[in-house]
């Protein structure tokens, strides 16, 4: 009841409240009008989907592009447009940028228009109708939720293990509790108001501490650890999201370390369940993939200008190729369909090309086809596919599905209680089954409010792209959605045969260092993505001036 | 900006598919959740592969079987193990329509709420609508042949007897030849139904011929027909018969010259409407499915099929379902094992089956049963009871031919439509008829006594 009183005001908030787009200028066209300018880059053109629309047989669909470059000036870029581009009368030159200033005269296709700042007045209009929207829910009612569950937990856990839960697993849930409180307090205090996707976050990070803890509570210290780690590069990534110049000049070297990680996980890596994804560094074990998860979106992802470059889509084709042929040689087939679901749709919100992407997809299917052949772990898989049940499937490849399926069922709503679980009897119930293993101990309803909370966070990615700044930020959201649902899907569709097991994990909930870490990581791309007045440490707090 | 606002709709479209999985599963879950719980991998449940929780017993609460973690406890009484195996099941889990397997989930206690949470781990009851009584006195009227007994109030649809032989008992070691102890011919059978098919042919006449007031056949006992001068054989030369008369005596010859004139497409469409050729489904049980061909371009065959031989084959679930709506005014009952516990089945009541037959071909029917006992079987040898019924035996090519018995009784207190197969019983009238009465007088003994 309690975790569904969380997660329901959070996932009501998110949904709810929307972001009112702060207006950076004004562009003024001849007998045409005054349009506000709500994004930091946009496309003039005569496309009805140009973000400042000049209808007028004479301008190019896209005719150019008008980005912020501080409080004052404009940068504007000719796309190559039929007619050109001319300011204060100078023909501009297609290959170069140009800075404007506010009342420069630019003509397109004959139509004179100018860029101008907001005045004061219609800043403070703006504002106040900021400030009009739907605030952020107050986080203190639901840290008090999450903390009386997290209370409930270890008082279950202690009831359904007895002897075997260790001093560490009790004081990691202490210690995540006090992190919690400590975190929302300090930003609180900085001025900032959305946390929903925090708490969504440390609740189904709690439900990780408890799976973890009920498997093995010798491992649960080592997961809070990891988790620790996860929100301080959050941390970090949301203050460092915020200058986007200085992350896009932060991408090649990510683009290389990615590399080297790959490489390094493809020459030293471990085998574990048949997938090399594993690397140790003295006693330390990590999946160096699930780190290049992070720096993947962040390369996938470009500013509008960067979308109109060819040099930049090829890099980063070339570079998804790269990641997915790594992955197929380390046999890690489940994570390498999740980069590669992910580049398909980034790769479509950069160009729009649906029917390129029909074409990739069903390219990589024969490509996933000829794999059966060769792989005959996976192969097995698939004819299990739909068949769990059978007689002569049960024990053999559906072992694992038809137990997450029984026992999970076995939970009912309600769940036996943490710790009261057997399906931890079956190899990978904390990771690759956790579905099940959450409905098993913790209910059918909160084993799918999990799977909302994942949907409800990638909706919140889509809804903000309306007041978004920059495509690199809209991009980043939605790339990040896409890797959280399709890792879900796969996750839960596998273990409960809707699709072959795949053995990937569920972000924030399956036990895993990595894992956990990467979860909180990729938090950031939601984070930078909330437009909501003074909601996201990833975006600068408003200056004072505006009031 | 904008474009990518509108391309971002593939987010969403990503969103609706895990959120359409989400609500598949949620539908799988419902409906087979009790299925998936009761799985012998579930070691909350199982131990030993055994069912460790819940009882099974009849509709007078006599214990049938508990189910402990020490292992399964049948009944004391010998008889009433093997008279019931079929029903209650074992624990190996050979005979899969038994309640052990069928209904593992209700055993377990498991419902969509709880799960199986339950702190006492002594799972629950589940009552079966058979009783105890009738299925010994059924398996002790067999006598060591092979054959089925069913009988289920064509009202309520609750199943009463379920008897299937051979049998064994399930409290020691399966038995070495596991095909036929383990067959469930009620349920799984299907077999030739002789001159009990005459029912269904006769269904066809009364609403396809409308002259059949006029119909009149000599029979001389041998009933020569076509070229090759086929005989279709009675054992006594019955004379000239009409189509009511032919019934009471089973006249092959009328009923073969009948099957010609209704012709192999009447006979098929008729046969499909009264259900004998396809399966029942009820409490997750599928019954077998009969199987029947009717040429329309050989009429010796078509006539054989008319009368219940050449490729005819019958389940006696879906027969005695088909006595059942004849006894009700055309409309059948879904049959069901289970006493209705909850409060819901209360409300949702009897579940119908739709109509084999019109009111009036099942009231024509009726009574030409009733003529069949009064003419033929003799209502003296049915004391106490409103008996209408056909008998059957069935030349399959043993030494002996297979005794049917099939009908309903139509007294207030004892609705019960029933079905009798003796395996090489000889004559319906004279193996079959008597176990259907000795079950009957046994269960309206019972109804006397409550």
């Amino acid at each position: 009841m309690l975790a569904a009183y969380i997660l329901l005001i959070a996932i009501v908030s998110l949904l709810t409240t929307r972001a009112t787009p702060e207006i950076w200028g004004y562009f003024m066209v001849e007998d045409g009008g005054n349009f506000p300018i709500t994004h930091w880059e946009n496309v003039i053109g005569r496309s009805k989907s140009a973000d400042l629309n000049i209808p007028l047989a004479t301008v190019s669909n896209n005719q150019a592009l008008l980005t912020r470059y501080d409080e004052e000036h404009w940068v504007y870029k000719d796309l190559d447009s039929k007619n050109g581009s001319f300011i204060n009368g100078r023909q501009l030159d297609s290959s170069k940028k140009y800075l404007i200033e506010p009342g420069d005269e630019i003509v397109t296709g004959g139509v004179y228009s100018t860029v101008t700042p907001p005045s004061l007045e219609e800043t403070q209009n703006n504002e106040v109708m900021r400030r009009m929207d739907k605030e952020p829910v107050a986080p203190w009612k639901i840290l008090l939720a999450i903390t009386m569950f997290q209370a409930m937990t270890v008082v279950q856990l202690v009831l359904g293990m007895g002897e075997e839960i260790t001093v560490g697993a009790v004081a990691s849930f202490v210690i995540l509790s006090i992190v919690m409180w400590a975190y929302v307090a300090f930003f609180k205090a900085m001025g900032r108001k959305g946390f929903e996707m925090e708490m969504i976050a440390f609740f189904m990070s709690t439900i990780n501490l408890a799976v973890t803890t009920s498997f093995d509570p010798s491992n649960t210290f080592k997961e809070l650890v990891a988790l620790l780690l996860g929100v301080g590069l959050m941390i970090f990534m949301c203050i460092y999201l915020r200058d986007l110049e200085r992350t896009r000049k932060l991408r090649p070297m990510l683009l290389a370390l990615s590399a080297v990680a790959l490489l390094v996980n493809l020459i030293f890596g471990r085998a574990e369940f048949g997938a090399t994804n594993w690397i140790s560094i003295g006693s330390l074990q990590m999946q160096p993939s699930e780190i290049v998860k992070i720096a993947f979106i962040a390369i996938g992802a470009g500013t509008l200008e960067e979308l109109y470059d060819k040099r930049n889509t090829v890099m980063y084709a070339i570079f998804s190729l790269f990641c997915l042929g790594c992955l197929a040689l380390m046999n890690d087939f489940g994570t390498a369909l999740i980069f590669f679901a992910t580049y398909l749709v980034v790769s479509f919100l950069r160009s729009g090309d649906f029917s390129r992407m029909i074409l990739t997809g069903v390219g990589a299917l024969a490509m996933g086809l000829m794999a059966l052949r060769f792989k005959p772990h996976i192969a097995a898989r698939f004819s299990a596919w739909g068949h769990v049940w059978d007689p002569e499937v049960v024990d053999a490849a559906g072992y694992q599905q038809t137990r997450t399926m029984s026992f999970g069922a076995g939970g009912g709503m309600l769940g036996l209680g943490a710790g009261n679980g057997s399906l931890k009897g079956v190899v990978a119930s904390n990771t690759d089954l956790v579905f099940g293993f959450v409905m098993e101990e913790w209910g059918y309803i909160i084993a799918v409010l999990l799977v909302l909370c994942i949907i409800t966070l990638s909706l919140f990615a889509v809804m903000s792209i309306v007041a978004g700044r920059s495509t690199f930020y809209t991009i980043c959201a939605c790339g990040a959605a896409t890797m959280f649902m399709v890792q879900t899907m796969l996750n839960v569709f596998g273990s409960i045969d809707l699709f072959p097991l795949t053995g990937v994990t569920f972000p924030f909930v399956s036990t895993g260092g990595t894992s956990m870490l990467a979860s909180w990581a990729m938090l950031a791309y939601f984070k930078a993505s909330d437009m909501r007045r003074d909601a996201s440490l990833a975006v600068r707090k408003e200056e004072v001036w505006h009031a | 900006m904008r474009k990518q606002e509108r391309r971002a709709w593939i987010c969403l479209a990503l969103a609706l598919v895990l959120f359409g999985g989400l609500c598949l599963f949620t539908y799988r879950y419902v409906k087979d959740g009790s299925k998936w719980v009761g799985h012998y991998g579930n070691t909350q449940i199982f131990t030993d592969g055994r069912i460790n929780r819940g009882t099974v017993t009849d509709r007078h609460d006599e214990v049938l079987l508990h189910c402990t973690p020490d292992g399964l406890e049948y009944s004391g009484d010998w008889t009433t193990r093997v008279s019931t195996v079929h029903a209650v099941g074992d624990g190996s889990g050979n005979i899969a329509s038994g309640a052990i397997n069928m209904f593992a989930g209700q055993l377990i206690g498991y419902d969509l709420l709880n799960g199986t949470y339950d702190t006492t781990a002594n799972g629950k009851k589940i009552q079966l609508t058979i009783d105890a009584n009738a299925n010994r006195v059924a398996y002790n009227a067999l006598y060591g042949r092979t054959g089925t007994v069913g009988v289920y109030n064509w009202k309520t649809g609750e199943i009463l007897c379920m008897v299937s032989t051979p049998s064994f008992d399930p409290a020691y070691e399966a038995p070495e030849d596991e095909g036929s102890y383990y067959f469930n011919n009620f349920l799984s059978g299907t077999i030739t139904p002789g001159s009990t098919f005459k029912l269904v042919t006769a269904a066809s006449v009364i609403d396809n011929m409308e002259d059949r007031g006029d119909f009149s056949f000599e029979c001389d006992g041998v009933n020569e027909y076509g070229d090759q001068g086929t005989e279709f054989h009675d054992v006594y030369e019955h004379g000239e018969v009409d189509f009511r008369e032919a019934l009471a005596v089973s006249c092959n010859g009328a009923f073969g010259e009948l099957s010609r004139k209704l012709g192999g497409k009447t006979l098929k469409k008729t046969t499909e409407q009264v259900g004998l050729s396809k399966s029942l489904e009820f409490d997750g049980i599928e019954t077998a499915t009969g199987s029947f061909s009717f040429p329309t371009d050989d009429d010796i065959k078509l006539s054989w099929a008319g009368i219940g031989q050449a490729d005819d084959l019958v389940n006696p679930c879906s027969m005695m379902v088909y006595m059942g709506a004849i006894a009700n005014g055309g409309e059948a009952v879904q049959p069901t094992l289970i006493k209705s516990t909850s409060f819901i089945d209360e409300i949702r009541g009897v579940k119908t089956l739709g109509k084999y037959l019109s009111p009036e071909t099942a009231a024509e029917l009726k009574e030409m049963m009733k003529n069949n006992v009064v003419e033929n079987y003799g209502e003296d040898n049915f004391p106490g009871m409103d008996m209408y019924a056909k008998s059957g035996t069935a030349e399959t090519g043993g030494d002996d031919s297979d005794a049917w018995f099939v009908g309903f009784t139509n007294d207030e207190e004892a609705p019960y439509a029933f079905v009798v197969w003796v395996k090489d019983g000889g004559s319906g009238a004279g193996a079959a008829a008597p176990i259907a009465r000795q079950v009957i007088q046994e269960l309206q003994a019972w109804n006397y006594y409550e």
